[in-house]
C-alpha cells in the first residue's frame, strides 16, 4: 500500500449512531435540549419511524443530554424478545425520577406493557425508539427524506466528488424509507469508483 | 483524525510522529510515537490515555483491538503528558493492516484528553502494519 | 510423505454450524426459560407469597374459643390426607364471629389427625388472627415456608441477574473511552497470533491420504434436519386433527371449525414432505466431497497439496476447486442483525470435465495450491472476518449446481526485513 489510507466516508464508523447530531426531516439539526425538557414535563418520549431514520441517533443525543444532567439511569439496545428481562431490570434499578432509554422498543411484544407500569410504578421516564405507536405521551416521528440524506452526507468526510446529487436521489430511490440502505449503497459507489471495477 | 468537544471556543492540538518516517511497520517491530499537545488558555487536564490499536472500518459495526494502554491520573504525570510525550510498543504479528472492500483494518495511535468539566478529546493518528496489496472487487 | 491408511477412524469433533438454526433454537430455549420463570413466579408470588405475607403482616390477632372439632379429609388421585379442624368463636368490629381453622397441616394416617384433635378440648381458648378484610377467614398458626419464599426470589432473580448482564457491561462502560472499556472486557494478552481465528476445529481429523481432513462449512446437513424434523411434526399434528375430525364424522358430528383449518394443514404438511424428500435425493444423488490438505495452517508463499474425493452417481458435467478470499462485515439494521459477505480473490486450483461415477465409487484426484507470496492472513473480531477456503463447485446432470466450503486458516508470513512496494494480487 501506499500513500495514505483511503477511507470509504460511507463507512459505519462515520454513519453509526451518535457519529452524526441528530437531524429532522428537512435536514436541520433538531434541539435535544428543548426536546429533553418536553421529555421532563410530558414524563416520556416515543421516536417512531421506519428503519434507518435516525431514530438510534437521536436516542443516543437524548442519552447523552439526560447523562450530563446526572438523570440518566440506563440506555438499553433491545435485539430480541429475550432483552425483555434486560429492560425490566434497568428500569427496576433506576433511580426514580431518571431516564431509562430503550432502543428497539418494538421487540418487546407484550413484555412492554410490564415494563411501562414497572416504570410508572417507580416513577422512570421512558425514552424508546419504535417501529409503531408506543403509547407514550410524546411522539417524536422521523422519516426518510433526500434534504436529510444530503444534510447527513455533507457531515461525513470528504468524498473528493465521487458522489453526486444523483447518486443520492438514485439510492434513496432504491431503499425510499430506509436511510441506513441508502447510506450502503452509497459506500458500494464510492468503492467500485475510487478501486475500479463493479461489484460482482 | 481529531474528535471531541470544544473548550473555550477551541478545540486542543494534538501533533505526532513516528519513529518510521513512513509510518510503517513491520510485525514485532517496536513502534515510538512522539506528540505534543496544545490546549486551549482554559482547559485543566484531569488525566490522559495514550493507547496503540487495530480498529476495522468498513460496513460491519466497528471493533477494536488494543495492543497498549496507558491511562496517567497522578497530576505530576498529567503535566508532562500534556505537555508532549512519547510512548510505544512491540507490534504484535498481527492483525496486518488491510485494505478490503468491505472489511479494513486500520492501526492507529490514540491520545485521550479528559477535561475536568467533564469533555473528553481524542486525537487518533494511523501507521501501516505490513504490506499487503489493496483487495480488488472480483466480478461474479 | 505418509503411507495411506485404508482404515483411518475419523477422531475429533467436526461442527457444521448453520447459524439460522443456532439462533431459531437458541430463541426457542431462552424464550421458553423466560416464559416458565415468569409463570412458575407469578404463580409462586400470587398463590403462596402474597397470601402468606398478609396473614404475617394484616391479619388482626384474637382469643378464639373452640367451640367444635372435626376432621377434614382430602382425597387427590394419589393420597388421602386429613387436617384437624376446629370451630372457633372470636370477637370482631363486627360482633361475635365463628369460622373453621385448621392446625398441624395435612397428615398421612387418620389416626394421628384424630389424636391432635384429642389434644385440645372444648371450650379451650387458644390465640388466633383474622383478616380484617374478610372476619370470616382465621388462622391459627402463623409463620413462613421459607424455601416457597427462596423460590419465589430466587428464579425470577436468576431471570433478572441473566437479562441484567448484559445491563451490567453497559454501566460499567459509561464514562470511559472506547479504548478503556475494551482493556476492560478484553484484557490485552500475550497471543502468538492475535485476531486470527484458531484453527483447532480444522486440525483435529486426520485425512486418509494427505495429513488433515478440512470439514466442511455447509449447511446441507442442517436443512435435511429442518425439512425432516418440520415435515414429522407438522405432519403428526396433521395426523391427530385428521383423525380426530374422522371421528366426528363417523360419529355423525360435523366440526366447523376444525374441518376448515385442515385444508391449509394439509397443503403446508404435503409441502413439507416433498421439500425433505427433495433435499434427501438431492444429498443423495450428488454425493459427499470430501476435502484433505497436506498441511495447515497455511501461510503466503506456502504450497499445498489438496485430494477432493467426490461419491454420488452418475455423470458430474465439471467439478472444480477453487481457493477464495472472502470478507464479511456484520451490522445492525435496527433489531435486526444482517451479515453481508464479499469474495475479493478467488483462484482456480484445478478443474475436471465429465467424471463418470457409478454407485459405490469415489472420483479421487490430487492438485496443487499456492498461496500468493502477499495474502492477507485469515482475521476475525466480533462483527467483521477476512477469511479463505477452499470450494467445490460441481454440477451432476439432472441435478442443480453444487458448492462446498472448506475453511482454511491462513497465519501471517514470519516477519522479514522490509521489502520493495508490493504488488497487486492478480487472478
Amino acid at each position: 500500500m501506499s500513500g495514505e489510507p483511503r477511507s470509504n466516508p460511507f463507512a459505519t464508523r462515520y454513519t453509526r449512531p451518535g457519529a452524526i447530531p441528530p437531524l429532522d426531516a428537512t435536514g436541520q439539526p433538531l434541539d435535544v435540549a428543548r426536546l429533553a425538557e418536553d421529555i421532563r414535563r410530558m414524563r416520556g418520549l416515543s421516536i417512531e419511524g421506519p428503519h434507518g431514520t435516525g431514530k438510534s441517533t437521536l436516542l443516543v443525543a437524548i442519552s447523552a443530554a439526560f447523562e450530563t444532567a446526572g438523570q440518566l439511569g440506563a440506555t438499553v439496545r433491545l435485539r430480541q424478545t429475550r432483552d425483555a428481562v434486560t429492560a425490566i431490570a434497568a428500569v427496576g434499578r433506576a433511580p426514580s425520577g431518571s431516564v431509562v432509554c430503550l432502543d428497539g422498543w418494538n421487540v418487546l411484544g407484550s413484555s412492554a406493557l410490564l415494563v411501562r407500569l414497572l416504570a410508572r410504578l417507580r416513577g422512570v421516564m421512558l425514552v424508546v425508539t419504535s417501529h409503531r405507536a408506543t403509547g407514550l405521551p410524546l411522539v417524536v416521528r422521523t422519516s426518510a427524506t433526500l434534504a436529510l440524506l444530503a444534510a447527513i452526507v455533507a457531515r461525513l468526510p470528504d468524498h473528493g466528488r465521487s458522489i453526486e446529487a444523483a447518486d443520492l436521489a438514485d439510492a434513496l430511490g432504491h431503499h425510499p424509507s430506509d436511510l441506513r440502505e441508502a447510506l450502503l449503497e452509497l459506500y458500494d459507489r464510492f468503492e467500485e469508483r475510487t478501486r475500479g471495477g463493479a461489484r460482482g | 483524525m481529531t474528535s471531541g468537544l470544544d473548550t473555550a471556543g477551541r478545540f486542543p492540538a494534538v501533533t505526532a510522529s513516528f519513529s518510521s518516517a513512513d509510518r510503517r511497520y513491520e510485525p514485532l517491530e517496536e513502534i515510538l510515537v512522539r506528540y505534543t499537545v496544545e490546549l486551549p488558555p482554559t482547559a485543566v487536564v484531569r488525566s490522559v490515555e495514550r493507547s496503540i490499536l487495530w480498529y476495522t472500518e468498513g460496513k460491519g459495526e466497528e471493533d477494536i483491538g488494543v495492543h497498549f494502554f496507558e491511562r496517567i491520573t497522578e497530576r505530576a504525570a498529567v503535566t508532562e503528558a500534556t505537555a508532549g510525550s512519547s510512548f510505544g510498543a512491540r507490534l504484535p504479528s498481527s492483525p496486518l493492516s488491510y485494505e478490503g472492500v468491505i472489511v479494513k483494518i486500520r492501526w492507529c495511535a490514540r491520545v485521550r484528553l479528559f477535561f475536568e468539566e467533564g469533555r473528553d478529546f481524542v486525537s487518533e493518528h494511523v501507521f501501516e502494519v505490513g504490506h499487503v496489496p489493496v483487495a480488488t472487487i472480483v466480478p461474479s | 510423505m505418509r503411507f495411506p491408511r485404508f482404515f483411518a477412524k475419523k477422531r475429533g469433533h467436526r461442527r457444521t454450524v448453520s447459524e439460522v438454526w443456532g439462533s431459531v433454537a437458541e430463541g426457542l430455549f431462552h424464550a421458553g426459560l423466560v416464559v416458565a420463570g415468569l409463570v412458575f413466579g407469578g404463580l409462586l408470588a400470587t398463590g403462596v407469597a402474597v397470601p402468606e405475607w398478609r396473614i404475617n403482616h394484616r391479619f388482626v390477632e384474637a382469643e378464639a374459643i373452640v367451640v367444635g372439632k372435626g376432621l377434614a379429609r382430602r382425597t387427590t388421585a394419589r393420597e388421602r390426607t386429613w387436617e384437624p379442624a376446629f370451630r372457633l368463636r372470636y370477637e370482631t368490629p363486627a360482633g361475635p364471629t365463628e369460622a373453621w381453622a385448621f392446625r398441624g397441616g395435612p397428615i398421612a394416617t387418620r389416626a394421628r389427625a384424630v389424636a391432635l384433635l384429642a389434644d385440645v378440648s372444648l371450650d379451650a381458648t387458644m390465640p388466633c388472627w383474622y383478616d380484617p378484610d374478610a372476619p370470616g377467614t382465621v388462622v391459627l398458626a402463623r409463620g413462613y415456608n421459607w424455601w416457597m419464599w427462596l423460590l419465589t426470589l430466587l428464579l425470577p432473580s436468576a431471570l433478572v441477574g441473566f437479562g441484567g448482564a448484559g445491563l451490567v457491561r453497559s454501566i460499567v462502560g459509561w464514562r470511559k473511552s472506547e479504548e478503556r472499556r475494551a482493556v476492560t472486557f478484553r484484557p490485552i494478552a500475550a497471543h502468538p497470533h492475535p485476531a486470527i481465528p484458531s484453527c483447532d476445529d480444522l486440525v483435529n481429523s486426520p485425512g486418509t491420504v494427505l495429513r488433515f481432513r478440512l470439514p466442511t462449512s455447509g449447511t446441507e446437513g442442517w436443512n435435511l434436519l429442518g425439512f425432516g424434523l418440520f415435515a414429522l411434526l407438522w405432519n403428526t399434528v396433521l395426523t391427530v386433527l385428521a383423525v380426530t375430525a374422522g371421528l366426528d364424522l363417523i360419529g355423525g358430528r360435523i366440526d366447523w371449525l376444525l374441518l376448515p383449518i385442515l385444508v391449509p394443514f394439509a397443503v403446508v404438511g404435503i409441502t413439507g414432505i416433498v421439500m425433505f424428500v427433495r433435499q434427501l435425493v438431492l444429498t443423495s444423488a450428488v454425493g459427499t466431497t470430501q476435502l484433505e490438505i497436506s498441511d495447515h495452517p497455511l501461510r503466503p508463499g506456502g504450497h499445498y497439496d489438496v485430494l477432493l474425493a467426490q461419491s454420488g452417481s452418475g455423470v458430474f458435467q465439471n467439478l472444480t476447486v477453487t481457493l477464495e478470499l472472502e470478507e464479511q462485515a456484520t451490522f445492525r439494521q435496527g433489531t435486526d442483525t444482517r451479515t453481508e459477505r464479499l469474495v475479493v480473490w478467488r483462484s482456480t486450483v484445478a478443474s475436471w470435465k465429465d467424471v463418470q461415477l457409478a454407485p459405490g465409487t469415489r472420483f479421487e484426484a490430487k492438485a496443487r495450491l499456492t498461496l500468493p507470496a502477499t495474502a492477507m492472513h485469515s482475521f476475525v473480531s466480533e462483527h467483521n472476518a477476512v477469511s479463505w477456503r477452499v470450494v467445490v463447485h460441481g454440477r451432476a446432470a439432472r441435478w442443480p449446481a453444487f458448492s462446498r466450503g472448506f475453511p482454511v486458516v491462513v497465519h501471517p508470513v514470519a516477519p522479514s526485513p522490509r521489502h520493495a512496494e508490493p504488488q497487486e494480487m492478480s487472478l
